[in-house]
């Protein structure tokens, strides 16, 4: 965690990046009960830049928790596709990664990497908020190392 | 429903009601489609005024679709489900929005599952599903597993 507190001036555009990371959230489910810690004051995802917005105009991030069904799949292409670049997709829980417990539901997609890319993956089922810490920071590290998304 | 409110339908509709099945504080009448609006709106009259729930069993063996409709008492504290026999191969139903303006959801959902058409509902577009155009999915004959085989797994 010291690595990551900023020193001094920011150096690069990269590193802008990393520590001010927007997010839009298109949550479904369960996921976002293990994500709320960290938008309350307990793991408090504001001292790393991150804010959830409004908009998918101003985000970086689209955050995807829960099954996501056929029809929500459209409204999650919407979004994706208003973003603006460089733009990054995280994925929680095992339902959108390989259905999870809906594997032989004829509503839910199976594999969301099928039909947009996918930056981060998170597993587990829903996963825990220490989880999803870790992976915000590999993914800051990512950015400042010069990551676009795919 | 009470063994008097039952006498009190039988003496009113005696060849409308086929089956009786009596239990604790729940009862489920088995009518026929002709008279199942009546039954319906005399219970709705003599205080079985809130309408929990309509659902759907398809009895396939049978050729026969079951449309339940779920009544509570509020005032005498008992439930009674309404059950109406309709054909499988094409199952239509008077809509009850007439009696309960809340019953209009609960078909709309019907109609989709189980592809039963409502005359009288305003709106039975899909709720749920977008693009389908399998057979409804809560149906018997609907393989679920195949379907998703061939549908995701296969073009994924």
């Amino acid at each position: 965690m010291e690595e990551l507190r900023p020193k001094g001036i920011i150096k690069s555009v990269e590193e802008a990046r990393a520590w001010s990371l927007w997010v839009i959230n298109y949550f479904t489910a369960c996921g976002f009960l293990e994500l709320l810690p960290w938008v309350g004051s307990g793991y408090d995802m504001e001292r790393f830049g991150i804010k959830a917005v409004g908009s998918p105009r101003h985000a970086d991030v689209l955050i995807i928790a829960g099954y996501v069904t056929k029809k929500a799949l459209k409204r999650i292409k919407r979004i994706y596709e208003q973003m603006p670049s460089p733009k990054y997709v995280m994925v929680l829980g095992s339902c959108p990664m390989t259905g999870g417990m809906y594997w032989d539901s004829y509503a839910t997609i199976k594999h969301i990497d099928k039909y947009i890319p996918v930056d981060v993956w998170v597993i587990g089922c829903p996963p825990r908020p220490e989880n999803i810490g870790h992976a915000i920071v590999m993914a800051m590290k990512a950015i400042k190392s010069g990551f676009k998304g795919h | 429903m009470s063994e008097e409110i039952i006498s009190f339908l039988k003496s009113k509709f005696a060849d409308s009601i086929i089956e009786v099945t009596l239990e604790d504080r729940e009862t489920s009448l088995t009518v026929k489609k002709e008279k199942f609006c009546e039954i319906l709106s005399t219970l709705k009259y003599i205080g079985f005024n809130h309408l929990s729930d309509v659902t759907c069993v398809d009895y396939i063996k049978e050729q026969e679709i079951e449309v339940v409709y779920h009544l509570w008492s509020h005032t005498k504290k008992l439930r009674g489900n309404i059950k109406v026999r309709i054909s499988r191969e094409s199952p239509s139903i008077k809509s009850v929005v007439d009696l309960w303006i809340g019953a209009q959801i609960h078909e709309r959902e019907n109609h989709e599952m189980f592809g039963i058409t409502f005359l009288g509902n305003p709106n039975l577009s899909p709720l749920f599903l977008e693009e389908w155009e399998e057979i409804p999915p809560f149906r018997k004959d609907f393989n679920a597993r195949e379907f998703v085989r061939r549908e995701y797994y296969e073009k994924e």
